[in-house]
């Protein structure tokens, strides 16, 4: 963007020695010394003062982990300014300017930076962190499940595993799109400078990286033993490392509610003048809805967690049945958590899918409206299927038909957003560049995946395959399969933009036909073994399993050895690939239109917003354009920027 | 314009975005519709029959033909993506030399209030039809029988207990007689289990402090294994034992020779509760 009237770069403001304040000296190392150094005091004091008491080990865990996530965050400057407030100091201009990152390089990505961009990128970093911690989980389950009886892993070490490898990856899905995409992409995509608290947006990002250490220290801690869904009484008894386990999902909760709310209030209050709520790119109302559905779903999990907690550190006995609680207790509160949070995390990526279809068929969204319905009408729905979990606890066996029906109505706006896709697609003129082989390859996993679920939703067939591996080939197929390869397409659709350079699409392709067989190949082993009746979550089996096992195994190293040539790709493109364009796909929503890199801001001059960005084919100016030069001064009570005080331009970046 | 012309042209407009319904497009789609359509039906038909396990019971003859049944109902509409997919990926992929020039826009087309509505009432009969097959089938499995064989199921870290109220038998393997409705009430001393006797095609939890039931009728003999379908701890994966479906002859000289050594399997239940609750943490 280089004109006359452009203001100069943000970037290039020269900042004062003492801009910044306490943030100046505050970066990644600050927070791992203070976050070890706090929760050295707290293991020590409460060690001193709980050891040996009934449940000392317990609060002494509980304690260091509070430590940890509170130095860790205090070190990074996650309170600095609300202390500052407290203290009677404003921030400044440049105070401000500082902490987006103006004037230390790439030095910004380990600080707590409020630029969305750099929240975006750190949460991508993060999300490809724990994708490959719960892969190589998951490759340690499938190598002990090669043979019957393996002596890889003792029964222990592998629950434990099961237990990490399961909520490593909900935390990575949950957060793998409404984290990279709804703070690095939606702002822009909605004309917006920022998140609408750029804090608050550092914050769930720190926040969610100090939690990731405490799962992990469940596996020094002596291992959850419960399984990722952790039922009670089971996990009342487990070792210390389910309050570091607590203490992670009552973290991880906090962070994805302060990213919800921060989502919504950008989407309801930033959008730039003329872009209304139905000219939104489809991303955006889905970004919007999953954070609306987090917000009702994640609470309960924090709930949940606390009551876990008091009942191992202070006895409380909500869960216990022997003194009084009851398991079905927890295991409904934790399942109002748990459908909705299918969803929080399928409808970000699902929506992006639809954007990326629209992109590389060129033509507009099929039934945006309906499409944004179906979105409502899935997450509205999916506050009412909890049950459909517990069909064989043998929790009010009368609720079996009602919640049979509320599962399986599901599947209706499931299938307006299967039209959606398809009619984008039809007669469309299509690109296959990378991210559209990740659309085509979500449809065939989404569908199977889907198809599957329906078997679970009937009683009498669930009663089968409750438990069973079935239910975990069903989900993976809609969770890996679907979510996860909607977000690999997304990844590779916004990568330019992100990293400024294009994707080698040649290693890609490698990458995903690797991918693509290798989901088929496992989830199908997986899918022989649930029909044969194979438990899930059992480190050693019956030898009439073991041909399907051995089909699972294969195809899971397949899939590793896939995402790890993806990595690779991801990597050596974002290093030395060739540099992208502003708008490399020719799309029409705004993120393509602002320059790569993206400035601070965003946008030097307001962009012009006079109908949605679906106007393919259709014989009209682009409707989501950013003009050559800022409008001339107005006369007065004229907002600026105003549509129609020049001309929209299209592609409008050099 | 003609009055039928006028006609072609609403229909063409208003269905496939501006071509008429049996396209040249449409046509190659419903044979690879039918062709998929036919696969999936096909796998629906043969693949359960193969792949589950042989069922003992009428429960699990429900599960075998719910399986079947929303797998042909779910084929056509799976196969309708697919072959849409298929044909998108095919047809109308624009190839050209330059793989960085963009293809011209496609059509126009933001949607179809005709094909959405068809394909809503087409998604919305078939939930009817699922939900009604279910409601339908589920209801049949909770009637009550007369002469009822009783058998309480007690879950422990990590063993099934069984014992037949009124015989005195208290076993480790579970006998069933053929033919006669058997009723089980299940409950746990420790954590959450879950009782599946997998070829009997019913399940339910084992909860401590709750007794739950699942009844069923098994049909066929022939042995099968109980798992523990709950993850329950250290040694959750060994937590199966043997069980079998034999004729009610078979059955009562079981009863008999069992009810002789009871005493001795509660003394072996006694040394095993012991040993899980030294294994657990608390």
């Amino acid at each position: 963007m280089t004109t006359a009237v452009a203001p100069p770069l943000l970037e290039d403001t020269n900042l004062g020695p003492k801009a910044g304040g306490f943030y100046r000296h505050q970066t990644i190392w600050t927070g791992l010394g203070f976050g070890i150094f706090l929760g050295f005091v707290a293991w020590l004091v409460s060690h001193a003062l709980l050891q040996g008491s009934n449940w000392g080990s317990d609060m002494v865990v509980t304690c260091t982990m509070v430590g940890w996530v509170l130095g860790f965050n205090i070190g990074m400057g996650t309170f600095n300014a609300p202390i500052r407030w407290m203290l009677g100091h404003d921030q400044t201009h440049e105070d401000e300017l500082y902490a987006a990152g103006v004037g230390q390089g790439r030095y910004r990505y380990l600080k707590f930076c409020t630029d969305h961009k750099v929240v975006g990128t750190q949460y991508l970093i993060l999300v490809m962190v724990l994708f490959g911690v719960g892969g190589t989980l998951a490759m340690m389950i499938r190598t002990q499940l090669i043979t019957p009886h393996s002596s890889f892993l003792d029964p222990q070490t592998y629950n434990a595993i099961v237990t990490i490898h399961g909520m490593v990856m909900i935390i990575a899905t949950i957060i793998m799109v409404s984290g990279p995409f709804a703070n690095f992409i939606m702002p822009i995509m909605i004309g917006a400078k920022d998140m609408a608290f750029p804090r608050l947006n550092a914050m769930s990002f720190w926040v969610v990286a100090s939690a990731v250490p405490c799962l992990l220290a469940t596996f020094v801690l002596g291992g959850v033993n419960a399984g990722w869904t952790t039922y009670a009484p089971l996990s009342v008894q487990a070792p210390p490392a389910m309050d570091a386990f607590a203490i992670t999902i009552i973290v991880f909760v906090v962070s994805v509610t302060i990213a919800g709310v921060n989502t919504i209030v950008t989407v309801v209050t930033m959008r730039a003048k003329g872009m209304t709520m139905g000219r939104l790119p489809i991303f955006t109302w889905g970004a919007v809805i999953g954070s609306a559905l987090g917000l009702y779903a994640m609470p309960a999990f924090l709930a949940v967690m606390t009551m876990m907690i008091t009942d191992r550190v202070t006895g409380t006995s909500f869960f216990v049945p022997q003194v009084g609680g009851a398991a079905w207790l927890y295991e409904n509160i934790f399942w109002i958590m748990g459908h909705p949070e299918v969803y929080v995390i399928l409808i970000p990526p699902v929506a992006a899918v639809l954007e990326i279809a629209s992109t590389f068929a060129r033509k507009p969204v099929f039934g945006y409206k309906v499409a944004v319905a179906g979105f409502v009408a899935i997450a509205a729905l999916s506050i009412m299927v909890w049950a459909h979990h517990m069909f064989t606890t043998g929790w009010a066996p009368n609720l079996a038909a009602p919640f049979m029906l509320t599962t399986e109505l599901i599947s209706i706006p499931t299938g307006i957003i299967f039209l959606c896709t398809i009619g984008t697609m039809w007669k469309g003129s299509i690109w296959m560049r990378l991210p559209m082989w990740f659309v085509y390859l979500f449809i065939w996993n989404f569908i199977i995946g889907g198809v599957t679920g329906i078997y679970l939703s009937d009683v009498p067939a669930d009663q089968f395959f409750h438990g069973d591996m079935f239910v975990t080939a069903h989900f993976h197929y809609t969770l890996l399969g679907g979510a996860m390869i909607g977000a690999t397409a997304a990844v590779c659709y916004w990568f330019p933009k992100v990293s400024g350079r294009m994707l080698n699409e040649r290693i890609g392709k490698v990458a995903f036909w690797m991918i693509a067989i290798g989901i088929q190949v496992t989830y199908f082993g997986m899918f022989w073994e649930g029909f044969q009746g194979m438990a899930r979550r059992i480190a050693y089996y019956n030898p009439h399993y073991e041909a399907a096992n051995q089909m699972a195994t294969a195809g899971a190293y397949l899939l590793m050895a896939g995402w790890l040539v993806f990595l690779y790709m991801m990597i050596s493109s974002w290093r030395h690939g060739k540099l992208a364009p502003a708008n490399p796909w020719f799309a029409k929503t705004l993120e393509w239109k602002v320059p790569t890199p993206v400035p601070l801001e965003n946008f030097l001059v307001d962009p012009v917003v006079t109908s949605d960005p679906y106007t393919w084919g259709e014989d009209v100016p682009d409707g989501q354009g950013i003009p050559e030069s800022a409008p001339e001064p107005e006369p007065e009570l004229v907002p600026a920027g105003q549509a129609g005080t020049s001309e929209p331009v299209d592609g409008g970046t050099v | 314009m003609s009055f039928e012309e006028q006609v072609d042209d609403i229909e063409a407009n208003t269905l496939l975005g501006g071509q008429p319904f049996f396209s040249r497009a449409g046509g190659k789609i419903f044979i690879i519709w039918l062709v998929f359509t036919v696969v999936g039906v096909l796998i629906g038909a043969y693949a359960p029959h193969h792949l589950l396990p042989g069922l003992l019971s009428s429960e699990g003859g429900d599960v075998w033909a719910t399986v079947v049944v929303f797998t042909v109902l779910a084929a056509p509409v799976a196969a309708f993506v697919y072959a849409v997919g298929f044909y998108s990926l095919i047809a109308w992929r624009h190839r050209s030399d330059d793989p960085d020039v963009p293809p011209p826009d496609g059509a126009p087309q933001r949607g179809n209030g005709p094909v959405t509505v068809l394909w809503l009432s087409i998604s919305t009969f078939l939930v009817v039809v699922l939900l009604f097959w279910g409601i339908t089938v589920w209801s049949a499995q909770q009637t009550t029988h007369p002469n009822t064989l009783q058998v309480n199921v007690t879950g422990q870290q990590w063993v099934w207990t069984y014992s037949y109220p009124g015989t005195g038998v208290e076993t480790r393997t579970l006998e069933l007689p053929l033919n006669r409705p058997v009723q089980f009430n299940i409950t746990s001393v420790d954590v959450t289990h879950g009782f599946w006797p997998a070829a009997l095609g019913v399940q339910v939890d084992a909860n401590p402090g709750e007794v739950t039931v699942i009844r069923t009728t098994p049909n066929k003999l022939g042995s099968f294994i109980v798992q523990c379908s709950q993850l329950c701890g250290l040694y959750h994966a060994f937590m199966n034992n043997q069980a079998a479906v034999v004729t009610s002859q078979q059955f009562d000289s079981w009863l008999q020779t069992h009810g002789a050594t009871s005493s001795a399997a509660n003394t072996d239940a006694d040394i095993s509760s012991g040993a899980s609750t030294t294994a657990m943490n608390k």
